[in-house]
């Protein structure tokens, strides 16, 4: 046959290689943002000025006791936050318990109030002298003692679980609806009670989301600072997180023992992410393929006031009673059990709004930081859970890895290795900036969005876009015409929780904000810290109202776009 | 060999170690349809993506209208959105977000047509396939088959001489299929555009194309018009893909003498290969050509017992077992098929196969 020669149009060749090029600096952004501080941890725990040294890690190894109160803290409540999710998931997916709706939406508020808050209203209400539990058994009862001492380790694992029980509540319940009901129903033809369904079908294959979850949770109170800060330092209980902070703001700052430390927690996630990934790789769970399926509920008959009980008895300790107390400290004018000397106005809010100097400042910072924040995951997590879902290269799951790696770092380390990485560096002047902080968010939550990106593009057909390749539009045409709108839902939804989340981060902005980029977090931990209680009551509430109000506008919108 | 419209030259695709398209080449004259046929997995629709520009083949060549589109040699890979073609999706890939007008404006769009031309050329190809009155709805809320005739009237809309159908019509329940069927027929003979079709169903090949490529493991298997594929299948594979339920091993016993089957009996048949190496012989009928009796008589063929006798409408299959011979005959049900009893088969020279691989 008569061969036309050949053209090499430069085009050509440019076209096929933008998905490469694409996945090739998504992967330098991520490896940067996420390797260099751990690395930085890793460098700055085994060396000081005078070289390589292992003194601080023989140091941090030493400190038994504050190991072990990390530890304790850690499985403390990921026992207790993921025991209290799962079973508040299978009781709201799986029972007829009454109400089941409305109270799932209610069981999610406690992400919301921060585990920042809710320790400082359980203080206020069960420190062991001067909490209005005490007082208020005092009172009743006559001297008595302390009937509750929340300042303890009891006090922050119990605290801790509360406020982070939400998350295993969420994955189980999803991995609860995600589970064909044909599966449960063929255990019991063939001979299974209901009982035994669940515990031989049902609890296996919730087994990845119930490990998942415990880990996640694991990795966050094993860096927790916020409970342990406010429930633990007044008692001298001191976990990795605080220790940390302590020897940060100690003079000299002991920044090598600090990053010992940082090591250390470092170590213990990456062992539990690989036992993770070991006691789940012997498994393959195709039954999982998230298409929703309607559950098919139990009929638990009397005990359905019971169930309905512990989930109210759950909401009451993780929602309306620290929101209530914030809301009574926040007018009250001084905190007191008397109903006599009790007298509300809103001095409070006044003096937060205009005479607090660090009101509108760290307001203003927390804003731009939480737009930024959501608005630069967005827009990064879609490139980079597009080229994971549809490429098969090796950028692709270096991208998978490292972005979803985060999740095993706690914030407190991650801020700990940016310090490491940017104070000093003069070309680029992060620190003292918000910059650093928008770095350490984003770094942070940028498994969030991946992993709810990720999802939404696997639900698309990968011949939607496929078709508008070859109907003539260019990769990043596809992207906007097609990808982008289909993921839309799921990219507001992303966009709203990350800029709520940002507005409450505290354990990595307590390492990284300076006097000009203070943020409300801070704001509300320096007022615990210099005892203005009453003021930081009423800065809270605020931030909650605010939070709560965007809520609903986002349950509105949402409505009203499922209405259309 | 003519310059073809398409050519498909020595392509390879692999997946790491799995190779899914191995040294395939086949060309479609302009105006013409090919259809690749074989079971799933067989390399047909990446064959099919890789002239879309849609998988990476790791060796070969394609040429799309005199253009190369992909040169393994040279390391061009055209994008697909400049090949210039079109593409029909076994899923439809109907875009949820817009309206069957959108949808089907969309090559237009992206391409920055004029919108005169572009109203003009959507709302032909809405009336093509019937779905002018539906061009403001959402393309969500439309059936399987208006959805699958969306997927066509965006494929032709834009006049691409080149249109690609991936097993277009195998989500369609069975009486639609019939009836999109011969839609796709009138519509390409009105067009006259080239097409490249992919199916695993025989009638759908043998009904559309000019010319069909059997393909099994990532390989063709055969190649040529519908009527030659259908009468001379080249080895067991392709007879049995192609409905030659009796397949019977046996010994050849020279040229012209015929086949011997295991419990003796001997047929003579067509030799579909004569003069070639012998690898595995068998003999191959189909069970439609297979005559019934319930005693000798003239023609070749042996005896059985009815051991299965299934009434499936139409036909009745009954399948005979003599020593170990088994093999099934399709023919009218009446009464004295029963199972047990004794029948005498038949079957004519010019019906049977000798298959030699």
């Amino acid at each position: 046959m008569s061969a036309p020669p050949i053209r090499l149009a430069g085009g050509f060749i440019r076209g096929a290689g933008q998905e490469r090029l694409l996945a090739l600096v998504l992967a330098a952004i991520v490896g940067v943002m996420v390797l260099v501080p751990l690395a930085a941890v890793v460098l700055g725990a085994v060396g000081d000025e005078d070289g390589f040294s292992l003194m601080a890690l023989a140091d941090v190894l030493a400190s038994g006791r504050v190991i072990g109160n990390t530890l304790l803290v850690g499985l403390g409540t990921t026992v207790l936050a993921t025991g209290l999710g799962g079973v508040l998931a299978v009781i709201l997916v799986r029972t007829d318990t009454p109400w089941r709706g409305g109270l799932e939406q209610l069981l999610l508020l406690p992400l919301y109030i921060t585990p920042l808050l809710t320790a400082v209203a359980w203080s206020w209400l069960g420190s062991p002298r001067g909490g209005l539990l005490n007082l208020l058994a005092q009172s009743v009862l006559g001297p008595v003692g302390s009937i509750v001492n929340l300042h303890s380790a009891g006090g922050v694992i119990t605290v801790a679980a509360l406020a982070y029980a939400p998350l295993p509540f969420l994955l189980v319940a999803g991995a609860l609806r995600a589970m064909d009901p044909s599966l449960e129903e063929s255990a019991r033809i063939h001979g299974a009670s209901i009982g035994a369904a669940f515990r031989r079908v049902t609890l296996p294959l919730a087994l990845p989301a119930l490990l998942g979850s415990a880990l996640l949770v694991f990795v966050q109170s094993l860096g927790l600072f916020s409970v342990p800060a406010v429930l633990g330092m007044p008692a001298g209980f001191y976990v990795a997180a605080t220790e940390i902070y302590r020897l940060l703001n100690s003079y000299p700052p002991r920044v090598t023992q600090a990053a010992g430390w940082g090591l250390l927690l470092l170590v213990v996630t990456a062992v539990l992410v690989a036992l993770q990934a070991a006691i789940l790789r012997r498994r393959s769970f195709v039954t999982i393929t998230g298409k929703a399926f309607r559950p098919r509920l139990v009929h638990v008959g009397g005990w359905r006031p019971v169930l309905l009980g512990v989930v109210l008895l759950y909401l009451l300790a993780a929602v309306v009673l620290p929101v209530a107390t914030l809301c009574w400290a926040a007018l009250v004018n001084f905190i007191t059990v008397d109903p006599k000397l009790m007298s509300f106005d809103l001095r409070h809010f006044s003096y937060v709004l205009f005479t607090y100097p660090k009101t509108l400042l760290a307001t203003r910072n927390s804003l731009v930081l939480g737009l930024l924040t959501a608005t630069v995951i967005c827009t990064l997590g879609l490139a980079m859970a597009w080229v994971i879902v549809r490429s098969r290269g090796a950028a692709a799951r270096f991208l998978d890895q490292v972005g979803m790696m985060p999740l095993a770092i706690p914030p407190i380390v991650l801020a700990l290795g940016l310090l490491w990485s940017y104070v000093g560096l003069t070309w680029l002047p992060l620190y003292g900036t918000i910059g650093i902080l928008l770095l350490a968010y984003v770094t942070h939550y940028l498994p969030f969005g991946l992993r709810a990106l990720s999802s939404a593009i696997r639900q698309l057909h990968p011949e939607l876009e496929d078709a508008a390749r070859v109907a003539g539009a260019g990769l990043f045409g596809t992207l906007r015409r097609i990808v982008l709108p289909l993921t839309r839902p799921t990219l507001v939804a992303t966009w709203t929780l990350l800029f709520i989340l940002s507005l409450q981060e505290i354990s990595s902005s307590i390492l990284l904000y300076t006097a000009p980029s203070t943020v409300l977090s801070v704001a509300v931990f320096d007022l615990w810290e210099a005892g203005n209680v009453n003021a930081l009551a009423a800065l809270s509430v605020m931030q909650l109202f605010a939070t709560f109000a965007a809520l609903l506008v986002v349950a509105r919108l949402r409505q009203k776009a499922v209405a259309a | 060999m003519s310059a073809a419209f398409v050519s498909v030259e020595d392509l390879s695709i692999a997946y790491g170690g799995f190779q899914a398209v191995d040294r395939v080449s086949f060309g479609i004259d302009a105006g013409e349809q090919v259809t690749l046929l074989g079971p799933s997995g067989c390399g047909k629709t990446t064959t099919l993506r890789a002239v879309a520009g849609l998988e990476r083949p790791s060796a070969g060549r394609i040429l799309i209208d005199g253009k190369p589109a992909f040169d393994g040699a040279h390391g061009l890979d055209t994008p697909p959105e400049k090949r210039n073609l079109s593409m029909v999706f076994q899923s439809y890939a109907i875009w949820p977000h817009m309206t069957v007008f959108e949808n089907v404006a969309f090559p237009f769009r992206v391409r920055g047509r004029p919108s005169v031309e572009t109203r003009a050329a959507v709302e032909r190809a809405l009336a093509l396939v019937d779905l002018a009155r539906f061009a403001e709805r959402p393309a969500t809320m439309l059936s399987g088959g208006q959805q699958q005739r969306v997927a066509l009237a965006r494929a032709v809309a834009f006049g691409t001489k080149l249109v690609l159908l991936d097993e277009p019509l195998s989500n369609l329940d069975a009486q639609l299929r019939l009836q999109m069927r011969d839609e796709l027929a009138d519509l390409r003979k009105r067009l006259g555009f080239t097409a490249l079709y992919v199916t695993h169903d025989q009638e759908e090949a043998f009904s559309l194309s000019d010319h069909i490529v059997v393909m099994r493991g990532g390989r063709i298997e055969q190649a040529g018009r519908p009527q030659e594929i259908y009468r001379n299948p080249q080895s067991r594979f392709v007879a049995e893909f192609l409905g030659m339920r009796n397949i019977i091993p046996c010994e050849l016993a020279g040229t012209g003498e015929g086949a011997r089957l295991p419990d003796g009996t001997v047929l003579r048949g067509r030799d579909v290969a004569p003069g070639t190496a012998i690898e595995d012989a068998a003999i191959a009928f189909r069970p439609g050509d297979v005559r019934l009796d319930d005693k000798p008589g003239e023609g070749q063929g042996g005896s059985g017992v009815v051991a299965r006798s299934l009434f499936v409408g139409d036909v009745q299959h009954v399948f005979l077992r003599s020593g170990p011979v088994e093999l099934c005959a399709h023919v009218r049900p009446r009464p004295g098929l029963d199972e047990g009893r004794t029948l005498f088969w038949r079957v004519t020279p010019e019906d049977c196969l000798i298959l030699r691989k």
